[in-house]
């Protein structure tokens, strides 16, 4: 089920409700009792549609969340007309998706010790990889079918490094500064196909 | 008060901080042989303590924070530690690709040879990351001090100016060292075509 299919279920009314608990308790403290209260159902519903309770509700979560995210980043990339707007458009959505996700930054702020384990060193290949297998066939008609993974983890080592480190002169969240970034540092490395 | 004895005042003060930071380091060192062997959870003042033949009280006094402090303290110098080899073991190359180059094929190297930092990501990365990332900041710009000198000997491309080509470079490097993604960081060509293309093509005039 994708989520605009689950729009408005109960399942989809118990994952929001459980975002909201992290964005305000982080997910150590986040109970069931918490999150059946938040969605107006009983602790059983939950089981009966998270067998596995809590463990099983928060990869529900993170599944519904990527879903999300990549659904609004596919909408993005369809409205683009050429590779900068791709690019930037890419780059400030994701921008934009992360900082404005309140669950994600309560436990980037306090809990950073759940989720840094999943984006650092070799872990990181998952979430660079689950990225530019997705971007690639965008990329692919304006860089070619080989350069284009290449490409696509290339730009998401960028937004994940301002992302945890943010930089004095660059806002990725901001189309203009991203322009400015994508323009100086990344196009130009880029070789249309016909050059190849 | 006379010269002479001024100067012996100076020198006094300078000996004692001297001191200071011989014993600062000689805790920062045994604490460090303490995560190695026993990892930073069970880590505990007194094993430092006794690893570095130092009183508690000792420790204490230069760590004020117990042993929160003593091992953020030490997650740091042994990182600036790390970026201080890597800075020396780059500074003799003959130009600024190749410097580029040399630097991720050693620190490529060094993260995957460093013992205590993979037994440590291994069995207790949610302990280290967070401080790795607090850290991170200090280390770009760290790295990015480096790069300036010789981002302004470059002939750069219109419009970039050093220090922000060496933010970007610092971040790039900074990304590549904790993973190589769909590169492969031992091999000399591939780190050279890395550096030509995805650091490098932005920042400074087409060689060719």
């Amino acid at each position: 089920m994708t989520v605009v299919e689950r729009v408005g279920t109960q399942e989809q009314r118990v994952i929001d409700a459980a975002l909201r608990c992290i964005a305000r308790w982080g997910i150590g403290k986040t109970t069931l009792d918490d999150v059946a209260r938040e969605a107006s159902c009983s602790r059983a519903t939950i089981y009966r549609l998270f067998p596995g309770g809590k463990d099983a509700l928060l990869e529900a979560v993170t599944r519904t969340e990527l879903d999300r995210f990549f659904t609004g980043l596919a909408r993005r990339f369809d409205e683009a007309a050429d590779l900068e707007e791709l690019v930037v458009a890419g780059v400030v959505y994701t921008a934009r998706s992360l900082a404005g996700h309140d669950a994600l930054q309560f436990v980037l702020a306090y809990e950073p010790d759940v989720i840094l384990p999943k984006v650092a060193f070799r872990q990181a290949d998952r979430a660079l990889g689950m990225v530019s297998e997705f971007a690639a066939p965008y990329l692919a008609p304006y860089v070619g079918d080989r350069e284009a993974p290449r490409v696509a983890e290339w730009v998401a080592r960028l937004v994940l490094s301002y992302t945890l480190a943010p930089a004095d002169g660059v806002d990725v969240g901001d189309e203009e500064s991203v322009r400015r970034l994508v323009g100086t540092f990344v196009l130009p490395g880029l070789v249309s196909p016909a050059a190849q | 008060m006379g010269t002479d004895r001024k100067r012996r005042t100076v020198r006094s003060l300078v000996d004692a901080m001297a001191v200071d930071l011989t014993v600062r380091e000689r805790i920062l060192e045994a604490g460090f042989a303490c995560v190695a062997r026993y990892g930073l959870a069970k880590t505990t003042v007194e094993d430092v303590a006794r690893a570095s033949g130092l009183s508690r009280a000792t420790l204490y006094r230069y760590f004020p924070g117990g042993r929160d402090q003593l091992l953020r303290d030490v997650i740091a110098w042994e990182t600036g530690r790390f970026f201080g080899r890597l800075a020396e073991a780059v500074a003799g190359a003959p130009d600024f690709p190749s410097l580029l180059e040399e630097a991720l094929l050693f620190a490529h190297r060094a993260v995957e040879e460093h013992e205590v930092l993979q037994k440590v990501l291994q069995t207790e990365p949610e302990r280290l990351l967070p401080q790795l990332t607090v850290e991170s900041e200090r280390i770009l710009v760290f790295i990015r001090r480096f790069l300036v000198p010789y981002l302004e000997r470059e002939d750069l491309r219109p419009g970039v100016e050093p220090e922000e080509a060496a933010d970007y470079v610092a971040r790039m490097l900074l990304s590549f060292i904790g993973n190589q993604g769909r590169w492969d960081l031992t091999d000399p060509a591939q780190v050279a075509e890395l550096v030509r293309t995805e650091l490098l093509a932005g920042v400074v005039r087409d060689r060719r």
